[in-house]
């Protein structure tokens, strides 16, 4: 103790308390009857992302200006940065809990922003790549679940070789997404980098039955990968006259650009519909969707639905085609009206003829667009084989000989790129833990590689990096300190404007640029994740939260377990439990 | 420059003045224009400094008190039940000899539910070893919290500007706002005694055992005597550079008067009327405006008060069980005076009711007519009829 003098002319009086010894004799962790500690835990934009992309990793290492880091992060469970960052249907961002405060973070613009910067640079190593193995993996299908399957297999040590019957690799990303959704150069030079892991894609070089036995027989193993391809019928009279809308967009990206004008209908409601409009808009016609259920009930993404109505796409809705034939140099569609009646079991409502509409609408052609099925029926596990049998969410394992794996579209629940992706990485996963050890060795590869709930599986996980100390628990918004978040406006990038863009199959939105990009990271909330804001240090009464080597340490000689700590965490990193006795 | 101003914002407009660096608020009527100004100053970037908002009153004393803690010049305002939760920490502001300064509107507690002028909520925190400037209009806020700096960073002491709810803080008046350049050469960077300091880690405020307790506590008053006279030298120092001074106390015809009008707050201005009205019909009487309620000028008081016969205060606050708590305090001043005043106490605007000139009137005729007060306070202004209807 000791009073401070005064270098006043006329002191006043002052005599405060204040001392330099050192108070650490009084060992205050003794009064503690609750202990925090730290505890990363699971954001919900990981565990929705089909693929487990460390989301919130990437988005730290961007807002810090790293985009390497965030690259990698990134590529860890995803060999598809740029594609993905325009194409996936981002269930992250429907996930994220700043929703709750303004609006989600705008994940998948941040994603294309990490992928087209890597693009623009020299070549980035590639993370974890495991020494050869000595096995070979024959692959059929060159689109996003066969690509997926080779890049992780050869991460795992496999020599993968790809089959592929069309003249370019890439599956729907070649030829059903048009070019104004994702440029090809930009899926050509994420191909790329895959092949010069070691991948060789045989392109023209279509799979039957009898080339499959042969692979089984040379292979250690074989992954189907071959896809929807084959259109489906309407199965009404007529159906001849209607031409295939997948085949357009094919014969597009073959650098065709068909004669089409006038009012033409495109039949469908889902992504390969809107896909196909938007698609006849360029090319100079006027096209009217026909949906048999209401604008909300179509299974579209949203955002695609009003571009390709900005555009000018018309869309009928409440209407079935019964008939076509040919009329003059056109073709007559003959509509029956549907109504809506209670939901059905998937939650959307049914709808039935409503028996009072009838009309003829004349079209210059019909397209469908109603999707796709298998082109072959061995495409798709069948019969009741089920000893050998090992169905996981993403792809279905048959081991009866040698192994052969189901992925992509024909087995998945959820058909979408990124489920594609999964599909590729969990095939991976099993198939590297089952020539470990079987049956079980899967179960716990599984179980090793999990995110949050599952299904979503983590590359990094499984290979047993930082993010396997995790907690599953997903943080919800209530346990985000929203004390420390301001609200901000979610990040948006430059577009083509309307007139423009209906005009050319030029890509529609512009990567978010560096500094935007940064910005719009530093939104996320790093859910769970402790991202070294040193709340937890500086509000701690004891001063018993340390630095040793870069990390933070609870002094438990002193820390009282007051929870300060725990309550001043803005992102749920750190939990308090009950002290043992 | 002339402006029309609130006088909640004469305070303000003093804060930013004086480049206050870190300001602490919790809203609460009629406080809160003081803070919402402060705090959109420090977000546009008129002022430098930075604004903590607090959950509670408690919290923004408790962050001031960490901020002046490391040497910095610190602001926080509030009212009514927001000082009496501020209680604890303003005992914690003095002892520890902290340097800040506080606006306090003064309004009454409940319930009954009340928003409106009382003093009650300042006058009972008179023991927290705080300095009580007390003002009566938007000008003297103004000019007393440039001051109040001064003040309080020379002694170590904290100081609470005190206005009137409403009659001070919601009206607007024409007043004179300085230059910040005067403001500067008036109030230069505080240059703290002591402050925490991360080079040297010491601990401060804790343990006094028996030992040395009571020396802080007479170092405290010590300092609270000194902080008279450093009061007329920063006054002196306030003319010089504004042309203005309001001095503890202001005496207005006290010289030759009989009886002595005491006052505070906004009701002087009322009383200046009256007084001069009934001076100009003869009338012996004068006025004494209280200013610095602490440190208490007790001579100054007893020197004005001398040659009257009689003094009637006005008590715009209550003590249960005694009276008017100026009155005490006055009382407590003259003891020993030879041929002291008769006091007369009168309790008037409790709540916000208004002190019209007539009421004053009626005070002054109460105090003339009467040898000595009938009762020990005399509530003026009370509605009779609703007071008996009540008591059933």
């Amino acid at each position: 103790m000791a009073a401070e003098g005064s270098k006043m002319k006329n002191p006043v009086s002052l005599f405060v308390s204040r001392s330099t010894i050192t108070s650490r004799a009084n060992k205050t962790g003794s009064w503690r009857f609750a202990r925090p500690r730290y505890q990363d835990k699971t954001a919900p934009c990981s565990a929705a992302c089909p693929a487990g992309v460390d989301i919130p990793g990437i988005e730290r290492a961007v807002s810090e200006g790293n985009v390497d880091r965030a690259w990698r992060t990134y590529m860890a469970e995803n060999p598809f940065p740029a594609v993905c960052g325009r194409v996936c249907f981002h269930t992250c961002e429907s996930a994220c809990n700043r929703s709750r405060l303004d609006q989600p973070v705008s994940i998948n613009r941040l994603d294309r922003f990490v992928g087209d910067a890597a693009i623009d640079r020299e070549r980035l190593e590639i993370p974890d790549i495991l020494p050869s193995n000595g096995r070979r993996v024959a692959i059929v299908g060159s689109g996003p679940a066969g690509l997926s399957a080779a890049y992780f297999l050869a991460r795992l040590g496999f020599a993968c070789e790809i089959f592929e019957s069309k003249s370019e690799p890439g599956g729907v990303l070649q030829w059903g997404i048009p070019a104004y959704r994702l440029p090809k150069t930009i899926l050509q030079q994420e191909i790329a980098r895959i092949v010069d892991m070691g991948v060789k894609i045989h392109c023209r070089q279509p799979v039957d039955a009898d080339f499959l036995s042969r692979l089984q027989a040379s292979c250690d193993a074989v992954f189907l990968g071959g896809g929807l391809g084959r259109p489906v019928s309407l199965g009404i009279p007529g159906s001849p006259y209607m031409a295939d809308g997948l085949a357009l967009l094919e014969a597009i990206q073959n650098g065709a650009s068909p004669d089409v004008s006038g009012e033409v209908a495109v039949i469908g409601g889902g992504n390969t519909a809107i896909d196909v409009a938007r698609s006849l808009i360029r090319l100079g016609a006027l096209p009217v969707i026909l949906y048999r259920r209401r604008r909300q009930d179509m299974p579209a993404f949203g955002h695609e639905i009003e571009a390709a109505e900005a555009e000018g796409v018309r869309i009928a809705e409440l209407v079935a085609p019964m008939a076509l034939e040919p009329s003059g140099d056109g073709v007559c569609v003959h509509l029956g009206g549907m109504k809506t009646v209670e939901a059905g079991a998937d939650g959307r409502p049914r709808v039935v003829p409503d028996g009072v509409r009838k009309t003829k609408l004349i079209f210059s052609k019909v397209y469908s667009g109603i999707g796709a099925d298998i082109a072959e029926p061995w495409y798709r596990p069948g019969g009741d084989d089920g000893a050998a049998r090992i169905a996981l969410s993403h792809c279905t394992l048959d081991v009866a000989s040698t192994p052969l794996i189901y992925g992509g579209d024909p087995v998945m629940p959820v058909k979408s790129v990124t489920d594609a992706i999964a599909s590729g990485k969990q095939a991976a996963i099993a198939l590297h833990a089952w020539f470990e050890g079987g049956r079980e060795a899967i179960a716990r590869a599984m179980d090793r590689g999990q995110v949050g709930p599952g299904p979503a599986l983590s590359m990094e996980s499984y290979l047993g990096g930082e993010r396997r100390r995790r907690d599953r628990h997903v943080v919800t918004p209530e346990e985000i300190n929203t004390d420390y978040f301001q609200k901000k406006e979610r990040g948006s990038a430059h577009r083509l404007a309307v007139a423009n863009a209906r005009l050319t199959f030029d890509e529609i939105e512009f990567t978010l640029p560096p500094d935007r990009a940064a910005e719009e990271a530093g939104r996320c909330y790093q859910c769970g994740l402790c991202n070294d804001c040193d709340n937890c240090r500086i509000f701690c009464a004891e001063v018993s939260i340390e630095m040793v080597d870069g990390r933070r340490r609870i002094d438990l000689d002193y820390c009282k377990g007051c929870g300060v700590c725990v309550a001043e965490c803005p992102r749920s990193a750190m939990i308090i439990e009950e002290e043992r006795a | 420059m002339r402006q029309v101003l609130e006088g909640s914002h004469a305070i303000s407009e003093a804060v930013r003045l004086a480049r206050v660096q870190v300001t602490a608020g919790y809203p609460i009527t009629p406080q809160t224009h003081i803070i919402e100004a402060i705090s959109e100053y420090c977000a546009d970037g008129t002022m430098a400094g930075r604004f903590i908002p607090v959950e509670s009153e408690h919290s923004s004393m408790a962050a001031v008190v960490g901020a002046a803690s490391t040497g910095v010049r610190t602001f926080t305002a509030t009212s009514s039940h927001g000082l009496a939760l501020m209680h604890e920490m303003l005992h914690w502001a003095s002892a520890a000899r902290l340097p800040i300064v506080l606006g306090e509107v003064n309004r009454a507690l409940g319930p009954g539910w009340n928003i409106w002028m009382d003093q009650t909520d300042s006058l009972a925190q008179r023991d927290t070893g705080w300095i009580q400037l007390y003002c009566e209009d938007g000008q003297e806020a103004l000019d007393t919290t440039l001051m109040a700096y001064r003040l309080a960073e020379q002694v170590n002491l904290p100081v609470m500007v005190v206005i009137d709810a409403f009659f001070v803080s919601h009206t607007f008046e024409p007043m004179d706002v300085p230059e910040q350049a005067d403001v500067d050469r008036f109030l230069p960077p505080i240059q703290p005694r002591f402050a925490i300091d991360p080079q040297e880690p010491a601990a401060l405020y804790q343990m006094a055992p028996p030992a040395c307790y009571m020396e802080m506590r007479r170092s405290i008053d010590l300092a609270m005597d000194q902080a008279a006279e450093v009061f007329e030298d920063v006054e002196e120092e306030f003319e010089q550079v504004f042309g203005r001074r309001y001095g503890s106390i202001e005496t207005v015809g006290c010289e030759d008067a009989e009886i002595i009008l005491v006052t505070t707050g906004s009701a002087t201005s009322t009383s200046r009327l009256v007084v001069e009205n009934l001076r100009e019909q003869g009338e012996k009487v004068g006025l004494l405006k209280l200013k610095r309620f602490r440190p208490f000028p007790t001579e100054a008081i007893r020197e004005a008060l001398a040659g009257a016969r009689k003094a009637a205060i006005l008590d715009r606050n209550f003590c249960f069980g005694v009276g008017g708590i100026f009155s005490q305090e006055i009382r407590a001043a003259l003891c020993g005076l030879e041929d002291a005043p008769v006091i007369f106490n009168f309790i008037a605007g409790l709540g916000g009711r208004d002190i019209p000139p007539d009421l004053i009137e009626e005070i002054y005729a109460t105090t003339k007519t009467n040898a000595a007060p009938a009762e020990k306070s005399i509530w003026v202004g009370l509605n009779e009829e609703l007071l008996e209807s009540c008591s059933n």
